[in-house]
């Protein structure tokens, strides 16, 4: 079991603060998507946390360590940054291996782990921006760490590595804290358990994912009867017919009339992501 | 597959960073062995043809020249250790040295590996220039004893410009806030500017004044390199690496 605190945390770039005073206390291995918008501060804390950047003012305590202070606690921290931070000179395997050589681990196991193997004798500079991202995510698993800090791991990537990458984490969260950061809400409400939600450099929400309820839902009806004359659904978006509802259960009770109705219902579905409504302004 | 990345990079750090500076810029190397050759050239030409000619300074025209290599010796030190520093500011951008400090390192150790870099590649060209003096000397049948007493001189000279003009670019490229490719203009300019007294020297001063003056610039900066370095975690904060 792991601890990780922040404490009054000020943290930020050329003395001009981005991180305002946070607090945070993590004990449970999980995995901890950490959602905001652009220049909210995400990279930021992540970098306070890996010790990269010294905070102003607080301090980031992992096991009982500063994690600022102690070069020890810092080696027990995998953190991906946004930046590839590959060597583009290199060939994936040289490159892999240079990793290996600097933190330890394998880059065979981990070129065999995420399947580079086609990629492995070409150069870094000649890979498209989804393959230089795989070859970055792969440096992470070189080794097993206690900590991961995983700053947009998925981007550019396509699907299927996407869901590879995902369930690796997914594997390691079993005893260790993951903090993950990503725009893509589908995959926060996908892999993650619990939202820390950044906004102007603050914690503005940290909870389970599971206890975020929407004001409303917006459920999509796909069938090829005209249903506006049996519930208040709209044609819309898709080809869907679309209505609010109150809640999950309320979805429930409506697609059981249809049918007593005798209508055939192809598809109902949640037209918008239930962590949406965080973005909005409030 | 794996053979591959020892066989070409090898194991050491310094070393790895020296071959990756190597494979980024052949240009530079390209221009540091065109004024090698020259240094060499100059030093047993001079000594070769010329030691009996009388210079204005009360020293031969031909022990003036051997005593001129050693700038042409820095000059081409420094071209070829702006490789090091290219790669410097290249993996600051790429998010490299972000990657090294998440690895736990501090500022110094990075300092440190991109230096050692720079300064093992300048201990393998005066190797090789000092091996080629004696070469050529003996060839032309000249005295080799000044062309080797310039080698020492530029290897020790070589080595503390090239640490100070090191040391002094990465802490630039460091404090700069705008992502720059272009660094090397000022890291030459740098070292040019140092090798201006060994130009001077050997025309206006005796033998034992030019080569007093040229180690007495090697003692300063090489005080100056090992201040910078000692300073620059102090200076610099883990911030400034970021891309």
């Amino acid at each position: 079991m792991h601890t990780l605190e922040l404490h009054n945390v000020n943290s930020g770039y050329n003395k001009k603060t981005v991180l305002h005073d946070v607090s945070l206390t993590i004990q449970e291995p999980s995995i901890y998507v950490v959602l905001g918008p652009n220049g909210a501060g995400k990279t930021t804390l992540f970098r306070t946390i890996a010790g990269i950047l010294e905070p102003y003012s607080g301090e980031v305590v992992f096991d009982g360590e500063n994690v600022t202070s102690s070069r020890d606690v810092r080696k027990r921290i995998n953190y991906l940054s946004h930046y590839n931070a590959i060597p583009e000179e290199m060939t994936v395997y040289n490159a892999l291996s240079f990793y290996a050589n600097m933190q330890g681990g394998s880059a065979d196991e981990v070129v065999a782990l995420l399947h580079l193997q086609e990629l492995g004798d070409k150069k870094i500079s000649d890979l498209s921006q989804g393959q230089k991202k795989r070859v970055s995510v792969a440096k992470v698993f070189l080794q097993e760490r206690d900590l991961y800090l995983i700053d947009e791991p998925t981007s550019n990537i396509d699907p299927g590595y996407s869901k590879e990458i995902r369930d690796i984490l997914l594997k390691l969260s079993k005893d260790r804290i993951v903090l993950y950061s990503t725009h893509n809400l589908y995959e926060a409400n996908d892999i993650g358990t619990d939202l820390i939600l950044i906004k102007n450099g603050t914690i503005a929400l940290a909870e389970k994912i599971s206890n975020i309820k929407p004001r409303e839902y917006r459920i999509g009806i796909r069938t090829s009867t005209d249903i506006s004359k049996i519930v208040d659904a709209k044609r819309g978006e898709q080809g869907y017919y679309v209505m609010s509802v109150s809640s999950p259960e309320e979805a429930g009770r409506i697609l059981k009339k249809l049918i007593e109705k005798g209508v055939l219902v192809t598809e109902m579905r949640q037209l918008e992501n239930p962590l949406q409504e965080l973005f909005e302004p409030a | 597959m794996k053979n591959n990345f020892v066989r070409q990079l090898g194991r050491k750090p310094a070393i790895i960073t020296v071959k990756r500076g190597l494979a980024l810029s052949k240009s530079w190397v390209v221009l540091a062995l065109f004024f090698t050759s020259l240094a060499i050239l100059v030093a047993n030409f001079g000594n070769a043809f010329l030691r009996d000619v009388p210079g204005n300074s009360g020293i031969s025209v031909g022990t003036s020249l051997s005593l001129l290599s050693i700038a042409l010796t820095v000059i081409a030190a420094v071209m070829l250790t702006t490789s090091v520093i290219l790669l410097y500011v290249c993996d600051k951008n790429n998010g490299v040295l972000e990657y090294f400090l998440s690895l736990g390192m501090n500022q110094g150790d990075i300092y440190k590996r991109y230096l050692k870099a720079g300064v093992i590649l300048v201990s393998i060209l005066m190797i090789a220039v000092a091996v080629a003096n004696v070469t050529v000397g003996l060839v032309l049948k000249g005295d080799v004893t000044v062309p080797l007493v310039a080698t020492g001189i530029a290897a020790a000279l070589s080595l503390s410009v090239v640490s100070f003009a090191t040391m002094a670019m990465m802490t630039f490229s460091s404090l700069q806030k705008q992502t720059a490719w272009a660094n090397q203009p000022l890291g030459l300019v740098l070292g040019v500017l140092l090798a201006v007294p060994p130009y001077l020297t050997p025309l206006i001063l005796p033998f034992v004044g030019a080569v007093a003056v040229d180690l007495a610039e090697t003692v300063v900066i090489a005080a100056l390199s090992i201040a910078l370095f000692l300073l620059s975690s102090r200076l610099i904060s883990r911030e400034k690496l970021l891309p």
